[in-house]
């Protein structure tokens, strides 16, 4: 059983296709991370699972039920995370997560104890009283984090939780989002942040341009480069490249070609040292060989030609 | 939900009370300041007693003649005319404790009956006043024009009267002269009586005047009541305008949205966010239509149907400024647009300008389907009144065009998030 199942899912705005034909799913006790660069179309993905848009084309489903069949129900198992911190700075955390408790449909007194059940587990307990806008970015992201929890969904929509925040309340509330998998929620985690997805999420699905062009864990998507090691090589490759050497492109993949730079895999299970030497001997003055795991942005480069750091 | 939504606005509103203050003391400001430049009058509502100084140079029988003008019973109710010098005048208009100076200068009687050189007689206004220096020159200007009148009709006769006047003419003389004028103001009988125009008091007034029980308005507090209830209309406009600039805030914020994450109705946050613009508006209201009301000493005729009504149109307001924002979420972009909607509602609605001032096609086919004119004529018909005003029927109109208004709010909003709303 999935929590959220999206199937063949699009969106245009006029004449941009901003989501094409996207379909993936979320398992309970799973973070599924969709990694792409900013305007890739993970905000329109999160925001027609949600409600907020309607998709031109294609259904989402919510605990296998059609959302568009009870939009009320499903959004009462979903808790969304916008990527804007849609909180009142006038208003202090507890009282930003009591009025979203009370939306949520709580009762006055469950808002009340759930909030201070969020505000420990967020370790916001001696701000608790504090308005919003005194909060550092931190602390606003966690109090963003939190008004999505007040009725313990079990599907959480993460659009991009981390943005714009230090690496330490970025850690903070990383762990807290592992915490939430390790209880069963099953999580949709938008991102641009590659450690992100490679250290959080169970599986990936990596977006450009409105479309989804892989999917698998982690492991799966380093496979697609045909083994667990990449080759960078820096030379000058204005005047000659893997095109006019013969052979080359039975033995290597390219994964990524500019003027100074090549990046490569083996083709097949191969010798590390036998792909070096046949590297070092090909007829352009190599400067250096590095040889490392592919990393997802190895994968990106390799599906879009383009480095998602851009 | 709607107490939660509204608790929320109500606690913000409260932890960042400076816009909402600004609102509540602009209007307040506009009512104290009209009060001080209408201002003079006396306790009991009324103008009060115009206290103007004369200073006559002239030193004739014209300066004579006004003295006891001045002094007689009827002139003294509604003036107080002080014979002063040039220069004590000048003093005490300057310490503001006259309204204005009328000099009748050296020679004006001579010149006048000689028609030796044009003449004038000269008025010093005091500034920091506003209604009673008026009253002195209108006074004045229908004193000139009597003035002018006798002179182009006894201008032959003139050095005569003169004479007469000095004591240097024989009875004969002066019979003749009078026997002179009777036959020319006998003349002149026929031209003036019957008059061809005259006016007579409306029904209205004579029903308001004959209706016991409750205090009749003066016609100075009718006045600044008709103007208030002009002027608080058109202020509500605008402040509700302000007020709904939350609901730009909530787009912006992205809070609206959120809430969107968990309902799927729109129109609990848009009724809730109506009813926080009501709240303020009623705020305002209560300072510009009660404060005001304080400093004109307006005594409002019929306060249960003033604040039904007022309730009515701040609904009205609201809901017309909610449908504004779903038209146009970008909040630079609706503030000019909401307040020519503003300016447009309360001109054509008869809120500057009285109903009847207004171009025929306006008054007739635009005014009558304007709220603002439901609002402004309905109160100004009770407060000079109140028989036969329909305000429950205005009242209701009102609620059902609001009613309207939040609906096609709520529609517009749902249709912009489907298709992708940012504000």
């Amino acid at each position: 059983m999935s929590l959220l199942r999206v199937e063949r899912l699009s969106k245009a705005f006029g004449t941009i296709r901003a989501v094409d034909s996207v379909s993936f799913e979320v398992r309970p006790g799973e973070i599924y991370g969709l990694l792409g660069p900013n305007g890739a179309g993970k905000t329109t993905t999160i925001s027609m699972i949600s409600g907020l848009l309607k998709p031109d084309s294609g259904e989402v489903f919510v605990a296998d039920a059609a959302f568009w069949s009870d939009p009320q129900k499903a959004k009462r198992i979903m808790g969304v995370v916008p990527q804007e911190l849609a909180i009142y700075d006038e208003l202090t955390g507890r009282e930003n997560l009591e009025f979203w408790g009370r939306m949520a449909g709580l009762s006055s007194r469950d808002a009340k104890a759930r909030a201070v059940e969020l505000l420990n587990a967020l370790t916001l307990t001696d701000r608790a009283d504090d308005a919003v806008k005194n909060y550092s970015g931190g602390m606003k992201r966690r109090i963003n984090l939190g008004c999505a929890l007040s009725h313990r969904p079990k599907l959480l929509l993460l659009d991009e939780p981390t943005v714009g925040i230090d690496p330490q309340a970025r850690l903070n509330i990383l762990e807290f989002i592992r915490q939430l998998r390790e209880s069963g929620t099953g999580i949709l985690y938008t991102t641009h942040y590659l450690e992100e997805a490679e250290t959080l999420c169970q599986r990936i699905g990596i977006i450009d341009h409105g479309r989804l062009l892989a999917e698998g864990t982690l492991g799966e998507l380093q496979d697609r480069l045909g083994g667990d090691r990449v080759f960078v090589l820096e030379a000058d490759f204005k005047n000659s490249g893997p095109e006019t050497w013969e052979g080359f492109d039975r033995r290597f993949r390219v994964i990524q070609k500019t003027e100074k730079q090549l990046v490569v895999a083996a083709v097949g299970a191969r010798d590390p040292s036998e792909c070096l030497k046949e590297l070092l001997a090909l007829p352009v003055r190599v400067e250096n060989v590095t040889l490392k795991r592919p990393s997802l942005n190895d994968v990106f480069l390799q599906l879009t030609g383009r480095d998602l750091r851009e | 939900m709607l107490r939660v939504l509204l608790a929320k606005d109500l606690r913000r509103a409260w932890r960042n009370p400076l816009p909402w203050l600004i609102n509540l003391i602009v209007p307040l400001a506009m009512t104290a300041l009209i009060g001080l430049v209408f201002g003079g009058k006396s306790d009991n509502g009324a103008l009060g007693r115009i206290r103007f100084a004369v200073v006559d140079e002239d030193k004739s029988f014209v300066g004579d003649f006004l003295r006891r003008a001045a002094t007689n019973e009827k002139a003294t109710k509604n003036f107080e005319a002080v014979f002063l010098e040039r220069d004590e005048a000048l003093r005490q208009i300057n310490a503001g404790k006259i309204s204005a100076v009328v000099i009748i200068p050296t020679n004006f009687t001579r010149n006048y009956l000689t028609a030796s050189q044009p003449v004038s007689l000269e008025l010093i206004k005091n500034p920091a006043e506003s209604i009673h220096p008026a009253v002195i020159e209108e006074l004045l200007g229908a004193a000139v024009t009597a003035l002018n009148a006798l002179s182009r009709n006894f201008l032959s006769d003139y050095p005569a009267w003169k004479a007469v006047l000095d004591g240097d003419a024989d009875s004969h003389q002066a019979s003749r002269l009078f026997e002179r004028a009777g036959d020319k103001l006998k003349a002149a009988k026929a031209t003036l009586y019957p008059p061809l125009v005259t006016y007579e008091r409306g029904k209205k007034a004579d029903a308001a005047e004959s209706k016991g029980g409750k205090p009749k308005a003066d016609d100075a507090s009718f006045i600044f009541a008709y103007m208030l209830v002009g002027m608080s209309a058109m202020f509500l406009l605008f402040l509700g305008n302000n007020a709904m600039t939350d609901l730009h805030r909530e787009l912006r914020k992205r809070t609206f949205e959120r809430y969107q994450t968990m309902h799927e109705q729109v129109w609990p946050f848009i009724v809730s966010k109506v009813v926080f613009t009501v709240v303020v508006l009623l705020i305002c209201s209560a300072a510009m239509l009660g404060g005001g009301g304080l400093i004109f000493r307006v005594h409002w005729q019929h306060p249960l149907p003033l604040l039904a009504l007022t309730l009515g149109y701040a609904g009205f307001v609201a809901a017309l400024f909610a449908v504004l924002v779903a038209l146009i979420p970008d909040e630079r972009r609706a503030g000019a647009l909401n307040t020519m909607v503003g300016m447009g509602l309360g001109m054509a609605g008869g809120c500057a300008f009285p109903r009847q001032q207004l171009p025929a096609f306006l008054r007739e086919h635009v005014t009558p389907l304007m709220p603002t004119d439901w609002f402004v004529e309905t109160l100004r018909n009770l407060q000079s009144g109140g028989a036969g005003v329909e305000w429950r029927f205005v009242l209701l109109k009102t609620l059902m065009v609001s009613a309207v208004l939040i609906g096609l709010a709520a529609m517009l909003f749902r249709r912009r998030f489907k298709t992708g709303l940012r504000a």
